[in-house]
């Protein structure tokens, strides 16, 4: 089976969590997922985007799903909000043809090739844990995780609303956990692990969002958790960079290293930190590696 | 189908002398098949087990709304929830009262907080006109979910935003707002859209979604607010963070394809938000967490940018595909 995907990383992953591309392009070469760039595709708006300009943010998706059609594959993204962006334009123009041929009518006006929703929109943590066959996945790994603790941070997008993503699971959705079981470790069960990173309102409501970081954390450390692992970009910008001035408002130390499911897969398959990006997580994991022999 | 034996696993609640809460868990073993109601599981509980047990409960129909509680790790009504679909594999489900709101015995919460955000939106219709108002079928469409709400408050209980800001109006309030500002009869669309629009109203919602999946009636509140906050920009509202960090996205696609996270934040929060800021961004920087200002560009800018003009000149309603609705 050829597992060749048009390749989405969305606008975080090219700027500042650009250790998460480059740990899931290294995974996906191990895995045999060959991931092609696509060269015209644009920001995929967010749902700020379908709030500002609701018709406009269809096109711009309905142009991105395009190009992956073109290329004659599904298309594979490493962000949630990228994700459920593109699921929820896909849900509808599979469910809405009118709302498909409206917005085809505008993309042939300014050139661009209509799009005939026939494509699937998938996250790389699902191709790993769903297409890509589990004995490769164990033969390739050289550091298993040795019991390791590991709180799966889900992220909303991923999850909800649980009609768009193709029929999986939603709320009892189980990939990371999945994942980490076969890496070797144990994940850790807690009530934070399909709540909100707080992301999406960063900056309009400070506190609020440094609170949702720090509870969520918190929680994820005092159920056992040695490292935190989340398959999204903004989740990860969140819990891991924003985690010190989490600690400032909730009024406790935290110090739970935090990272890309890809950086802690990439640690298991043997790539170099460098390319995993390690230095570039706020809270140092080398103690938490090193305790499990990692 | 064959009974089976179950374990309710329930938060007991009792207030003391000095308005402290003591908090216990005890379990409780039930008999019953998969699809047997987690009410009557818990009627049985308190009829044969334990009088004391204490739950509010009516319609046994999944209308009235008064037996919304955490069951798993969601809220749901108890009436319309089927023990085989909540338990793990040791046949064991954890039930506990509604979260945001405070807890006055075991299962039962007072709701009047999230009642209270409820009028805070006025749910009623204001100085609509005095003729007769054709109400086509399609602004009833649109408000098709909306109107199913019961009141549950289970939304409320699993709002990821209620849970740290007890201002936040929270999902069943902005769905309700949504309900008056899309109804033709209306007479204060514009003013009710500039109170939504302020501080922990509409754009404090996190868009987790979570109310969207919780919701035992298929209110989508997060579609209304998303909708809301479009109606709301229409307005010409657009004084607050949200509004600017949305407006922000459609100008870098056209610019460059991709956002430019390096202006976004001086575009969101203005040059005093972005200096507030400045602890935070000393704190990235040492990790190369700012992003570059001038990000990646992507092939064909130029078609986004004819397809932009395109759709401001001729306006194309993928959301409510509702009539517009007057009077103001």
């Amino acid at each position: 089976m050829s597992l060749e995907f048009a390749y989405y990383p969305g606008c975080a992953a090219k700027q500042v969590q650009k250790e998460a591309a480059s740990s899931a392009e290294a995974v996906a070469d191990i895995l045999g997922i060959s991931l092609k760039p696509m060269p015209r595709a644009t920001c995929c708006g967010a749902v700020s985007l379908r709030e500002s300009k609701p018709a406009f943010s269809l096109a711009v998706a309905a142009r991105i799903l395009s190009e992956a059609e073109a290329m004659g594959h599904d298309l594979c993204t490493i962000c949630n909000t990228c994700l459920q962006t593109l699921s929820h334009a896909n849900y509808r123009f599979k469910n809405e043809p009118d709302i498909l041929d409206g917005i085809n009518a505008v993309l042939k006006k300014s050139g661009v090739r209509p799009y005939q929703a026939s494509i699937k929109v998938h996250h790389l943590l699902w191709v790993i844990t769903e297409q890509v066959d589990p004995e490769l996945l164990k033969k390739k790994i050289v550091k298993p995780l040795n019991g390791m603790n590991v709180a799966p941070f889900y992220g909303c997008h991923s999850q909800r609303p649980e009609e768009i993503f193709d029929g999986r699971k939603g709320e009892k959705a189980d990939q990371l956990d999945q994942l980490i079981h076969a890496l070797g470790g144990q994940s850790v069960h807690y009530d934070g692990k399909d709540k909100c990173c707080g992301f999406h309102v960063m900056l309009s409501d400070k506190e609020e969002m440094r609170t949702m970081v720090g509870e969520n954390c918190l929680d994820a450390k005092n159920s056992g958790a040695e490292i935190m692992i989340s398959p999204c970009t903004l989740c990860d910008m969140a819990m891991g960079a924003y985690q010190k001035p989490a600690e400032s408002v909730v009024g406790k130390s935290i110090n739970l290293p935090e990272m890309n499911f890809a950086q802690l897969l990439g640690v298991a398959l043997g790539v170099d930190h460098g390319t995993l990006g390690m230095d570039r997580l706020h809270v140092d994991p080398s103690a938490a590696l090193k305790k499990r022999n990692v | 189908m064959e009974p089976k034996k179950f374990t309710l696993r329930i938060q007991r609640n009792e207030k003391k002398a000095n308005g402290s809460l003591e908090t216990k868990w005890q379990e409780f073993p039930v008999e019953g098949t998969d699809t047997t109601t987690i009410l009557t599981l818990l009627e049985s509980v308190k009829g044969y087990q334990d009088g004391s047990l204490t739950f509010r409960q009516s319609c046994r129909s999944a209308i009235c709304g008064s037996c919304a509680m955490k069951i798993g790790d969601r809220t749901r009504l108890a009436c319309k929830t089927h023990i085989g679909s909540v338990v793990d594999e040791g046949g064991v489900v954890s039930i506990s009262p509604q979260r945001n709101q405070p807890v006055l015995k075991d299962l039962v919460v007072d709701i009047g907080p999230f009642f209270a955000k409820v009028h805070q939106i006025k749910p009623y219709l204001q100085d609509g006109p005095d003729s007769d108002t054709k109400v086509g079928a399609s602004a009833y469409e649109q408000v098709n979910n909306v109107t199913q709400c019961i009141m549950c408050g289970s939304c409320y209980s699993d709002c990821t935003m209620s849970e740290v800001s007890s201002d936040y109006l929270g999902p069943a309030a902005l769905a309700k707002a949504f309900r008056f500002v899309s109804d033709p009869r209306e007479g204060r669309k514009t003013e009710r859209l500039k109170a939504l629009s302020e501080d922990k109203g509409m754009w404090s919602c996190v868009r987790c979604v979570q109310c969207v999946a919780t919701c035992p009636k298929d209110v989508k509140p997060m579609e209304a607010i998303v909708k809301l906050r479009t109606r709301g920009m229409n307005k010409g509202f657009m004084d607050g963070v949200g509004q600017r960090h949305a407006m922000a996205f459609h100008e870098d696609i056209q610019k460059t394809g991709d956002l430019n996270e390096f202006t976004l934040l001086m575009r969101s929060v203005g040059i005093v938000g972005t200096l507030a800021e400045m602890g935070v961004a000393f704190h990235l920087m040492k990790k190369g967490k700012i992003p570059s200002p001038f990000p990646h560009k992507a092939q064909g800018i130029e078609e986004l940018r004819s397809i932009y003009r395109d759709l401001e000149a001729n306006p194309l309603d993928v959301e409510t595909k509702a009539e517009e609705v007057v009077p103001e």
